[in-house]
């Protein structure tokens, strides 16, 4: 996913801005969400796929930190969605 | 400005339709604001544009703000931004020898003009996330 749509949720959004002030384990990114720890690490992995975040172990958890350098711009994301987007419509056209 | 195009083996008519009404298979499953890689998403005549999740959620995409089958469609388009940042498509469908060629022209309007290029700091920035990230040296 990329970076800009992954922040197209607001349980993402809030994770980074509870990041934004310092590094946080799982577990204390947990207690801080009303969903479930499993939920929070599926959208940790979303945001680290992205490149928005990445973690570091830290005994038995792992502690995840904002990636500034993940944030692409808005013309790299659009440039990429059309390159995907016309080569599907080319195929859609051939059916 | 992003421009791009490609040559569909079909009449202008039927590239107008498939890019207006079967925007759910050729939108990028994984650029989808709902994360639901089946979501319907639909551009419509009277203005709408928007996507919805098999579980009802639904999120505005933009808005048409020109319809003209089958030649030009002109989109207000949020991915990427939100609705108060706005960029423009132009979709052009032009004849030509062997079907139709579809160009898309995509660009910054008034309100976006100042994330478009400069991605990194500039748009983290309006997440109100990158200040305090870099303040912490921590993070690079």
């Amino acid at each position: 996913m990329h970076a800009l749509d992954a922040l197209g949720n607001p349980v993402r959004r809030d994770i980074l801005r509870a990041l934004r002030t310092s590094p946080l384990a799982v577990g204390e990114l947990a207690e801080r969400f009303p969903v479930s720890r499993p939920a929070i690490s599926r959208h940790l992995r979303v945001l680290e796929d992205a490149g928005l975040v990445e973690h570091r172990a830290q005994g038995a958890s792992s502690v995840y930190a904002v990636r500034v350098q993940g944030f692409a711009s808005v013309r790299d994301f659009l440039d990429e969605f059309w390159e995907t987007a016309l080569s599907r419509l080319e195929e859609l056209a051939r059916e | 400005m992003i421009e791009k195009s490609v040559l569909l083996a079909c009449e202008p008519e039927r590239a107008f339709t498939l890019f207006t009404e079967r925007a759910s298979d050729w939108w990028p499953a994984p650029l989808r604001h709902t994360d639901d890689a089946r979501s319907e998403i639909r551009m419509l005549a009277g203005g709408r544009f928007w996507e919805r999740a098999s579980d009802g959620r639904e999120v505005e995409l933009g808005r048409v703000t020109a319809w003209e089958p089958p030649q030009r469609l002109i989109l207000d388009f949020y991915p990427g931004t939100d609705p108060e940042h706005p960029t423009e498509v132009v979709v052009r469908f032009a004849d030509e020898a062997g079907g139709t060629r579809i160009i898309v022209a995509h660009g910054p309007k008034s309100e976006s003009a100042d994330r478009w290029q400069d991605g990194a700091p500039r748009f983290a920035q309006a997440w109100d996330l990158v200040l305090a990230a870099l303040a912490d040296q921590s993070f690079m």
